[in-house]
């Protein structure tokens, strides 16, 4: 698929013919490290001496510690924090943006937990057993506090409070009825367009509390360092972000803290701030004097982070003649009980939805309250899955009500080429350079067939189908012409050693998704070097340049920019080096790979015998003392261009389970340049069984009377899709659009998080092409169907 | 109280309590890390091993009970450098990402070819169900699966 989209790039762009690597099917290179068990997690690393963690946690949603009684289990033997033990100071786990937009409301370990599973106390034992049974040993007197486990109710003047004071920058915040923090936005005259408008819906949606439910549960192992240092190894999208917090919370000198890049089994936003078992583990380590390893259960996972959940009340009015020409949008955002990103994520909010669709007329409030509930964090599309969701339903009725087919409809008003994009909320802009979101609509809707779809509620029997759509998008990075809240800049260093051979130095996390794959292609392909020769460092903060974080879809795009920036500096220098040695001019010197020298080989085109390899260069400049040939960078994009996706799926409903199965799919996405094609794919399809998930499955109810999940934090109750759920391989088609991003490395976008965006939104509206019954609330479980389909097919 | 059995064909002695499961015992006694902790209750597949050739959750098997018994994880089945058909497959059809789940997959799989060399889409889907991937969506996970066994080609 990518060569075939190569090879139709317009005139003036990189060809297929000038590109041997990027968009080439190739084999990963840490994949046989992780088929053959040997690739190491932060789980996996077992240090001499090392003591194990366990953490006790609050049984209630809202207490106040009376008394901590912990010396039966010191006389165990045990190593024992308590809130006494920690720094008095209250920070945010996560530090991708500025200290202005960054709320401070955590606590190392707290003696007024806010909900079920908020850390109290530690311990360190010789074995996890006695970890365990010293953890059993601590007496905790609570005094319980009244919990409310409702973002609206929260806001009521009657609900408990849960915080009285936060810190925004250095200057304290006091707290009003559970509101953690708002953000306005108006833009246009939205009540003179709502009259302008034809038809009118408005609809209140709610969306489901999803648990990531990464493969790896959190973990991190501490050493200690002679002269009150650290070395960290634990589950994290950013080890500088994780250096700086420790940093902040402790007051070690950040030469003294080494955070260790290692494999993460999966992520999914849920370490996109400092895990809070990582302070907790550097105390404890500090304390005993020996190296700690703490590693979460699942079910201790499960309360430690889950995604936002929000209550939408939208409002889209269009003209008869199809336009869109006024929107409303609250935003009630319940965050838990403390702030990772919740100010943030207003911003964002405001972004995805204005960039759907062009508004003309604009207003939007996003609200963000505290509940007694595990906090929040980023899960896959920050927010831009639920925002979707919501606009595709209602895009989906306004087109019905028209009387436009809905696939018009979109095309009429989408934000495309030459629009202004909010790729990060109302700080972050840029204007879109490449769109492929007609040809995605176009091709997917004859790939599905959807001209000959259903009407809806037309089917009679127990088995029915539908056919539904949903369109998106998703960032790639946070990058834009100017600072924005977000902090977004990407570090390489690139060296040639002696042999030729390439060593890529990064702080940049690959969760999995092949990032750094694709990074190490982007070098490959600008050094002229086959790809066996770029390796790919594991490295650590003492050895690398800042890096923000790998999140917003940005490692392909501004990680891979970053690192062809520092490439091509390189490649700068050798090609001076070897127009020493061959008597010639760098800008005459052309390099292309040769794998049967397995070297990249520089040469003079047209004259023969005027050719060295790159080895042979970097071998000369040792022997003739010029040094090593190497570069290192940091670089901020200058945009955060979209990606776009869409999702066709067909479902089939059964009316007498009420069980949604997706058959078929159809999924389109326009990347840019595609470097990594089955890689690639691997998003899409791991998209959709999210995306299947968040329509169909998954949710995190609370228990009132416990203040617990219902679960209890068990996965045996928190259903994820598995293989049969899935569609056959003939039934789930991918295809690539065929542009190309000019602000992009090679023309490539992200895609991690567009993958997903709007899965559920397809699925949700295939089921109402089925059915003829719309959900405004997910999952939409087989209960809610039958429900539904009972009651005479009420939209419910 | 002391155990015997073979891992991976290397006999092995160990000390082990009457409570310690079969996975704790791989993972922080043998360092035998590739067999991932997911969830300790049987739900995701992560920690699958054969056990006499059988698939077992070693988080549900007590370290006691494998005495006297054959235990094959991940580490097993490449010989040195060369991998085994369903490792090449995974590695070939992007199966893999984030890895975690890879190899309680993998063992899986071998599992399912040796009852059955000659599997259609759907009893891989069905035999596969138990183990748990959050990254890939299954679909290359299958594919390699058929492809290891020769059902379906390798992908271009």
């Amino acid at each position: 698929m990518a060569l075939e989209v190569l090879e139709r790039r317009p005139e003036g762009r990189v060809g297929r013919e000038a590109l041997t690597i990027v968009g080439r099917k190739t084999l990963r290179k840490d994949a046989v490290a992780k088929v053959t068990g040997r690739e190491l997690y932060a789980s996996d690393i077992t240090l001499p001496n090392m003591l194990y963690a366990r953490v006790l946690k609050s049984p209630y949603p809202h207490a106040r510690v009376k008394s901590i009684d912990v010396s039966k289990a010191v006389e165990m033997g045990a190593v024992v924090i308590t809130s006494q033990d920690v720094p008095q100071v209250l920070f945010n786990p996560r530090l991708v943006s500025i200290p202005e937009a960054t709320y401070k409301d955590w606590r190392v370990l707290t003696d007024r937990p806010l909900f079920v599973g908020e850390p109290i106390a530690a311990v360190a034992a010789e074995t996890e057993e006695l970890a365990q049974r010293a953890l059993e040993a601590i007496k905790v007197e609570y005094e319980r506090l009244p919990a409310v486990f409702d973002a609206i109710e929260s806001m009521k003047p009657e609900a408990p409070k849960l915080h009285e004071t936060i810190i925004l920058k250095d200057r304290e915040v006091k707290v009003e009825r559970n509101v953690a923090c708002r953000l306005e936005i108006a833009e246009g005259d939205v009540e003179k367009g709502f009259k302008e408008a034809d038809v009118v819906i408005e609809r209140e949606f709610r969306t489901n509390r999803r648990y990531h439910n990464q493969l790896e549960t959190k973990a991190v192992v501490v050493n200690l360092e002679p002269g009150g240092g650290v070395t960290i190894w634990c589950t994290t999208q950013t080890i500088h972000n994780t250096r700086l917090l420790i940093h902040e919370i402790f007051g070690i000198p950040m030469n003294k803290i080494n955070v260790k890049k290692i494999s993460l089994g999966g992520s999914f936003g849920s370490s996109i701030h400092t895990n809070i078992i990582v302070p907790i583990a550097v105390a404890l380590a500090l304390k005993a004097g020996r190296p700690v390893k703490l590693v979460y259960t699942r079910e201790e996972d499960m309360h430690d982070h889950v995604s936002f959940q929000m209550i939408f009340r939208l409002k889209l009015g269009a003209k008869r003649d199809g336009r869109l020409v006024a929107g409303q949008l609250q935003a009630i955002v319940d965050i838990g009980a403390h702030q990772i990103q919740a100010y943030p994520i207003l911003g964002v909010i405001a972004g995805w939805w204005v960039s759907l669709y062009k508004l003309p007329h604009v207003k939007y409030e996003g609200i963000a309250v505290y509940t007694n509930k595990v906090p929040s964090c980023a899960f896959r599309g920050y927010g831009n899955p639920q925002t979707t969701w919501a606009v595709e339903t209602l895009i989906d009725e306004l087109a019905e009500k028209l009387g436009i087919d809905p696939l018009e409809f979109r095309l009429m008003n989408y934000v495309g080429e030459g629009d202004i994009f909010w790729g990060q909320g109302p700080t972050v802009k840029t204007v879109i350079r490449s769109c492929g979101v007609e040809e995605l609509l176009r091709r997917g809707a004859e790939l599905i067939g959807w001209h000959r779809r259903p009407k809806p509620g037309q089917q009679k029997g127990r088995f029915r189908r539908g056919i539904g759509m949903g369109r998106g998008f998703h960032t790639s990075s946070a990058g834009s012409p100017v600072p924005g809240s977000v902090i977004d800049y990407s570090g390489a260093m690139i060296k040639i050693n002696e042999d030729g051979t390439i060593d890529y130095i990064t702080a940049l996390m690959d969760h999995g998704g092949g990032s750094l794959e694709a990074i190490a292609k982007i070098i490959a392909e600008e050094l002229g070097v086959p790809l066996e020769n770029v390796n790919i460092i594991t490295a650590d903060t003492q050895t690398t340049v800042y890096d923000v974080c790998t999140h917003a879809s940005r490692g392909v795009y501004a990680g891979g920019a970053t690192a062809l920036k520092v490439a091509r500096q390189v490649k700068q220098k050798l090609l001076e080096m070897a127009a020493k040695i061959l008597d010639t001019y760098p800008h005459a010197l052309r390099i292309r790979p040769d794998p049967k020298r397995g070297q990249g080989v520089i040469y003079v085109e047209g004259i023969e015998g005027k050719e060295i390899t790159i080895g042979e260069v970097a071998m000369t400049a040792r022997h003739k003392n010029w040094g090593t040939i190497a570069a290192v960078d940091s670089h901020r994009t200058e945009a955060g261009p979209p990606h776009f996706t869409a999702y066709f799926v067909e479902v089939e409903v059964d009316t007498e389970t009420g069980i949604v199965k997706p058959i078929r799919v159809v999924a389109g996405a326009d990347i840019g340049t595609v470097i990594n094609p089955d890689l690639a794919r691997g998003q899409i399809h791991g998209g959709f069984a999210m995306g299947m998930g968040m329509a169909l499955l998954e949710d995190t109810p609370y228990d009132p009377d416990t203040g617990d999940l219902v679960n209890r934090g068990f996965l045996v109750d928190y259903k994820t899709a598995s293989a049969p759920d899935m569609p056959r391989l003939k039934d789930f088609t991918v295809f690539f659009a065929e542009t190309y991003e000019p602000t992009g490395p090679f023309g490539a976008k992200g895609l991690g998080e567009g993958a997903f965006n709007p899965a559920a939104a397809a699925i949700a509206n295939a089921i109402y092409n089925a059915i003829g019954v719309r959900f405004y609330e997910l999952p939409i479980t087989p209960e809610k169907i039958l429900q539904a389909l009972r009651g005479g097919g009420e939209n419910v | 109280m002391e155990i015997e059995f073979t891992l991976n064909g290397v006999r092995k002695r160990v000390q082990v309590e009457p409570n310690e499961l079969l996975l704790n015992v791989l993972r922080e006694k043998l360092y035998m890390t590739g067999t991932k902790y997911g969830c300790g209750i049987g739900e995701c597949g992560a920690c699958t091993v054969l056990l006499d050739g059988e698939p077992v959750l070693s988080c549900l098997v007590l370290a006691a009970d494998v005495d006297g018994r054959e235990v094959t994880t991940i580490e097993g089945l490449a010989r040195g450098e060369e991998l085994d058909e369903v490792q090449k497959a995974f590695v070939e059809e992007g199966a893999v990402q984030c890895g975690f789940c890879t190899p309680g997959f993998i063992i899986t799989a071998k599992s399912l070819l040796m009852e059955n060399p000659n599997p259609s889409e759907e009893e891989v889907r069905e035999y596969i169900k138990g183990n748990l991937c959050r990254c890939t969506g299954y679909m290359n996970i299958v594919k390699a699966i058929l492809r290891a066994a020769g059902v379906i080609p390798q992908t271009p």
